[in-house]
């Protein structure tokens, strides 16, 4: 996994190479990320290493301010690392331009956020297409796929409605539409269910399990909620800036879980 | 400036100041009553420094084009009243022979008077205390040649005084500041003024020819003195003069024992002598009575310092009424600036709602910040429109160079009151008015941040006022159907239909069909109200020029409505056309849709920028269309030089003998030649069309048969019975009680244009008429000539340059005696030629002082003349285009920090930091242009609708839209807006984007 697969993102070879049969598609090795607010320095991530396989559903939990969204943020190439390395898919994303990042998001990644973050001025299906439009996919695949995604989230019969005319739960599921039009490899979810009442989270949540069990799609959520971490396969838990433990499930009925990899943390 | 509106400037400065106290009254209450909110408001002020510049702009707008209007009105004011002072000297009254009638012309066709009756009327005032001078003068044009430089002036006056009654005038001062005395002159010998030295190359010394009756006389200039009205400068256009002893001129000029005018100087200085005026003239007045003398006063001075203040009040009441659109834009740019610091600072004023912050208090918070950011923009306001008037009249000095008027910059302390006070009760309205918009805040939605829903449900109270409205309406469209008037009447017909669109909303009625319906016929109201187009309906309603303004105002208003509530389609339309550039259409997608989903904001912006937009548009068409109609080629008249005569040196009535006796003109190249007779210089002639109407002073003059002849002048109308323009002109020539008269007496001609006489009985637009007759008087004989049928009307486009009543030559003898002069029309067989023809008639005539011009020249000069100003008036309303350009950096801005999170979003899913900001620019792309083509569109329209009307005579095919000047106006406002945003827009696209989605 040394090659440079986002380098050229757009030629075939680089389409095989992104979808070959890899298993580790995100390693991090001793990230850290500092925020300076001018008075005070803050050590968001110290020193964190680890490795995600394709297709794992992984929870990163914490108390509020450990670093869980930074590290999320860091990984998945919306924040960048003061030092340690990032590979996505086998490209180190610190070393890759605004723009080769970007297209790689837009093909290849999901995201759902706490707060839906729709644009409220335009429909649902407008929102879904985006990703699409920006890959430069044509208007009407986008809008083809965007109802299939409506479609898989049970909303195809809300596309025309704007978020201001949908409840919290139907506006996650946009996201969610969202975050999986493009077929991405990774979904990134922050806190995905956190603006939601019990119902609509384990909605939510069965929906997430659902296309991670079908499509094979790595799922990396932050999550306060215990009981949405023990819903996917792996749960990282971090404080301080730093990974404290990281386990998987062993036996998802009986409720065990057994150490994933040995942190230098944990 | 005393006056604007009619409203002397003074009880307007008190209203003012007394409005300026209660707004600032109002803060002082707040700092007093409620320290804390006062403070509150303060300390928001330097949150966001860049903000604060750009509110501060765009509140110190409106102010800034007031300030520039009425220091502009200041300076024309002053510069005239002071050239009129430095003009008239010590001269503040002139006593002229009254007419037998009473009219305005004299008894003696040349004006004169014996010198026996000054001297019974300076005898009969010796004892006045008011008066410190009488002075008999004589004067007359004459042409001047300085044989040692070959140059000349074709009219000059030649003064004449009496240097033993100089005391009181002394305003004989040579050009190096020492007094002379006409006194000193022997009896050939002269002072030449400033002027005439300049004009023929006059030095002390040098030995000039002048010429009367075609005789040389010479004089040796003593002297070069100031121009001054005893020194031969009667008006602006004709400076040039000399003067010498009374007994000199009434020698040269063969008058002995003749005066024709007599100076008086009031007792004090050159400018406050005017004080005593009244008195003076009263006194004057009793005198010729009692004495029984045939003379009669007028008050020159005082009249002139009047023309002068009237002149300035004229274009500071012009310049602040076409800057209404800037006015009304900077308005609506405070409502948008406070409206969208409350939707910015939400979440606090929810806050602080939530912790028991009344309404009110909010208001006192908004209004505190707001009062100390207009003090401050006010005053800026008030300094830079004083710095842009001075710029504004150096521009006029050039327009109007031809007057040599002398542009002195000058500021009044009550004109920086009033801009200062104006500005600044503005803009407390407006702020007081947003601050109570913005109060209206749901403390929870407004904790949250959360949009109001959309569509809620009216209360009874906007049912109660849309009622009260239509209520108001319906009594002021009766009041406007009575009174035929036309505003109170469209007002009203505005107030039911909004009043009707907020009932159907009432009722749950969709927005869309109520406000677009409600917009069309908004559009079509003010836009027919135009031209009278609704005068099918509801019969000749009148309007001033103030309908201008109020349909501008009210069609931006209305077809911005249209335009937001049906934007969605053009959303549509733009997707398709975004979706052939592939990786465009995200960005056009977001362009698009945030202006759409806030229609307050982009209705407003769009509003300023139509505003401005449609006024540039339409100065531009109407300037464009008046040149064509009233300033064509068809103007000339088939003539291509004029040459004015010299009342003191005629030609004899026949041009052609009077140069082939010089020889140095070819007179072959000329293809005919015409003539019209003028009467005597201080004759003016009185027409009036009913035996009960009083007479009207108006120009006639006689048609020679050449005139017919050689004559290409289209007609407006015809009287029936002649079946052609020949037929008419064939008339003039073979009859005696027949006339022609110019358009602009038709009453229809326009707003506020023409003369004081208007004649009856030919209807708008007619092409035929049942002729009219109408009754010439010559005032100084009493020789009347009644019964002269009209029979034609000169088309508007030559009756600029043949203006008047034309009645046969023989007619006009009959009436008025020998002509006083003549003017000569030659047309040329090659009218390219024209310029160089005048030139040489000039040259050959220069004894006779004929003047001969190129007559496309004149038209081209006067058109020159319009189009400069009119490019003024459009550089004064341009300001207001940085009102909307300012709008649109506003909006940009604020999108930039109000959608930070979604900008983190977009970054996420994919956007390129390029795309970001082209979404950035595409949108404010969007705004600009919308209202650019919304200004420009309607511009046409309302330009169509007035040139093409009745009550101007442009004909639907000679209608012509400004393209050029429509592409450069668009342009300029489109390309700032784009620049406007290209800060804000990089600002944008350089969104961290994980700090970016954590920002709330």
């Amino acid at each position: 996994m040394t090659s440079a697969p986002l380098a050229k993102p757009h030629t075939k070879e680089r389409e095989v190479q992104l979808t070959s049969q890899d298993e580790v598609i995100i390693q991090a090795t001793d990230i850290v990320k500092t925020y300076d607010t001018g008075k005070v320095k803050v050590e968001a991530l110290r020193g964190v290493s680890l490795t995600i396989e394709r297709g794992e559903m992984v929870a990163i939990m914490g108390p509020s301010g450990c670093g869980k969204t930074t590290l999320l943020n860091c990984l998945s190439g919306l924040d960048v690392v003061d030092s340690g390395r990032v590979l996505v898919d086998g490209a180190d994303v610190n070393r890759l331009s605004d723009n080769r990042k970007t297209e790689y998001r837009a093909r290849h990644m999901g995201f759902v956020f706490q707060f839906y973050n729709l644009l409220p001025v335009l429909s649902a299906i407008e929102n879904v297409e985006l990703p699409l439009l920006v890959s430069g996919t044509s208007a009407r695949r986008a809008r083809e796929k965007a109802l299939a995604a409506l479609d898989t989230v049970h909303l195809r019969d809300w596309a025309s409605h704007k978020p201001g005319e949908l409840s919290g739960g139907q506006r996650q599921r946009v996201t969610i539409a969202r975050a999986l039009v493009n077929d991405p490899a990774i979904v990134w979810g922050d806190e995905p269910t956190g603006d939601l009442d019990s119902t609509n989270a384990n909605e939510i949540m069965d929906l997430l399990c659902d296309l991670n069990e079908k499509h094979d799609q790595t799922f990396v959520l932050v999550t306060h909620a215990l009981e949405v971490a023990e819903r996917t396969g792996r749960i990282i838990k971090m404080q301080d800036g730093q990974i404290t433990s990281d386990h998987r499930i062993i036996d998802r009925e009986a409720g065990i879980w057994g150490p994933a990899v040995q942190t230098e943390a944990g | 400036m005393e006056n604007l509106f009619g409203i002397p400037m003074n009880s307007i400065m008190l209203v003012l100041l007394a409005l300026l106290g209660v707004s600032l009254s109002v803060v002082g209450y707040v700092v007093l009553r409620n320290r804390v909110m006062f403070l509150i408001g303060l300390r928001n002020i330097p949150r966001r420094m860049a903000q604060t510049t750009l509110i501060v702009i765009g509140l110190m707008l409106s102010t800034l084009i007031i300030s520039a209007a009425f220091t502009t009105g200041d300076t024309v004011q002053n510069s005239i009243s002071s050239q009129i002072l430095t003009t008239l000297g010590h001269v503040d009254e002139e006593v002229l022979l009254r007419s037998q009638n009473g009219g305005g012309g004299a008894a003696n066709p040349n004006g004169s008077f014996s010198e026996t009756l000054a001297e019974e009327f300076e005898a009969a005032l010796v004892d006045d205390p008011n008066i410190d001078g009488v002075l008999p003068i004589l004067f007359e044009v004459v042409p001047v040649i300085n044989p040692g430089t070959g140059l000349s002036s074709p009219g000059a006056n030649i003064v004449g005084v009496d240097p033993n009654k100089l005391a009181a005038f002394p305003d004989f001062v040579s050009t190096s500041g020492d007094a002379v005395q006409v006194a000193d002159l022997a009896e050939d010998e002269v002072y030449v003024n400033e002027s005439l030295a300049d004009e023929a190359g006059i030095q002390p010394g040098d030995v000039i020819e002048v010429f009367v009756q075609n005789r040389p006389e010479k004089f040796t200039v003593v002297d070069v003195v100031e121009d001054r009205v005893t020194t031969g400068v009667f008006d602006f256009e004709q400076t040039e003069g000399l003067v010498t002893s009374l007994e000199t001129v009434q020698r040269v000029l063969g008058r002995e024992g003749e005066v024709n005018v007599i100076a008086i100087s009031n007792s004090g200085g050159v400018r406050d002598g005017v004080e005593l005026t009244d008195a003076v003239v009263a006194s004057v007045k009793r005198v010729i009575a009692e004495e029984g003398l045939d003379l009669d006063v007028e008050p020159f001075k005082q009249d002139g310092v009047e023309d002068a203040e009237e002149a300035g009040s004229f274009m500071a009441t012009f310049f602040l009424i076409f800057g209404l659109f800037s006015i009304a834009a900077g308005m609506l740019l405070i409502l948008m600036i406070f409206v969208m610091l409350a939707a910015e600072r939400k979440s606090e004023l929810g806050m602080t709602r939530a912790i028991g912050t009344k309404r009110g208090q909010l208001v006192q918070i908004f209004l505190s910040e707001g009062m100390a950011y207009n003090l401050a923009a006010a005053a800026v306001g008030a300094a830079l429109g004083i710095l842009i008037s001075f710029g504004m009249t150096q521009i006029m000095a050039r327009i109007f160079s031809e007057f040599d008027l002398n542009i002195q910059p000058t500021i009044t302390l009550r004109t920086i009151v009033i801009s200062y006070s104006l500005g600044v009760v503005l803009t407390f309205i407006t702020v007081t008015f947003s601050s109570w918009r913005v109060s209206k805040l749901n403390i929870v939605r407004a904790i949250r941040d959360i949009p109001e829903p959309p569509g809620g449900r009216m209360g009874w109270r906007s049912l109660a006022a849309a009622l009260a409205a239509i209520a108001l309406g319906v009594l002021l469209f009766v009041t406007g159907m009575a009174n035929d008037s036309m505003f109170p009447f469209a007002l009203g017909s505005s107030m039911i239909l909004l009043g009707a669109a907020i009932v159907l909303r009432f009722f749950r009625l969709p927005d869309r069909p109520v406000f677009t319906t409600m917009g069309l016929f908004l559009l079509l109201l003010w836009g027919l109200t135009v031209g009278n187009r609704l005068d099918f309906l509801f019969g000749e309603l009148e309007g001033g020029p103030e309908m201008f303004f109020l349909s501008g105002v009210a069609m931006v208003a209305a077809s911005t409505f249209v335009l937001i509530y049906n934007a969605d389609i053009i959303l549509a339309v733009l997707s398709r056309i975004g979706a052939r550039f592939g990786r465009i259409l995200p960005a056009m997608k977001t362009a698009v849709a945030y202006p759409l989903a806030n229609k307050f904001r982009t209705g407003m912006t769009m509003a300023m920028m139509s505003l401005i937009v449609f006024a540039l548009v339409m100065m531009s068409a109407m300037n464009l269309n008046f040149n064509r109609f009233a300033l064509n080629d068809e103007a000339r008249g088939g003539w291509d030089v004029l040459v004015e005569e010299n009342a003191n040196n005629p030609l004899g009535g026949d041009l052609v003998a009077a140069l082939e006796a010089q020889g140095s003109v070819d007179t072959s190249q000329f293809r005919s030649v015409g003539r019209l007779s003028l009467p005597g210089r201080f004759t003016f002639p009185e027409i009036r069309q009913h035996p009960e109407d009083d007479f009207d002073d108006y120009f006639v003059s006689g048609v020679s048969p050449g005139f017919v002849d050689g004559a290409d002048i289209a007609l407006e109308a015809r009287a029936t019975g002649f079946d052609s323009d020949q037929a008419v002109w064939q008339q003039i020539q073979d009859r005696e009680d027949v006339a022609l008269i110019d358009a602009f007496v038709l009453d229809a001609f326009g707003p506020n244009f023409g003369p004081s006489f208007s004649l009856d009985g030919i209807p708008e637009g007619a092409d035929v008429f049942d002729s009219v007759t109408i009754e010439v008087r010559d005032p100084v004989s009493g020789n009347t000539r009644e019964e002269v049928r009209i029979i034609g009307v000169i088309s508007f486009a030559s009756s600029s340059a043949f203006f008047g009543v034309y009645i046969p030559e023989r007619t006009f003898a009959d009436v008025f005696g020998e002509a006083g002069s003549s003017q000569y029309y030659v047309g040329l067989e090659s009218p390219g030629d024209a310029v160089g023809v005048a030139e040489e008639i000039e040259s050959a005539l220069t004894t006779s002082g004929a003047q001969a011009s190129s007559i496309k020249k004149n038209i081209d000069d006067e058109q020159a003349f319009f189009r400069n100003f009119f490019r003024l008036m459009q550089g004064f309303m341009g300001l207001g285009l940085f009102v909307g350009i300012a709008a649109v950096g506003v909006i940009s801005f604020r999108s930039v920090v109000e959608r930070r999170q979604q900008i983190g979003m977009l970054r996420a899913i994919g956007y390129t930091r390029g795309t970001v900001a082209l979404s950035f620019i595409l949108e404010s792309t969007f705004v600009a242009a919308l209202g650019v083509l919304s200004g420009v569109g309607l511009a046409i329209w309302l330009s169509y609708f007035l040139m093409t009307s009745d009550e101007f005579p442009t004909s639907d095919s000679a209608y012509a839209i400004p393209w050029f000047q429509i592409a450069i106006i668009s342009a300029f406002a489109f390309f700032a807006s784009l620049l406007m945003t290209i800060v804000p827009s990089r600002q944008a696209a350089s969104v961290p984007i994980a700090e970016a989605l954590r920002y709330e």
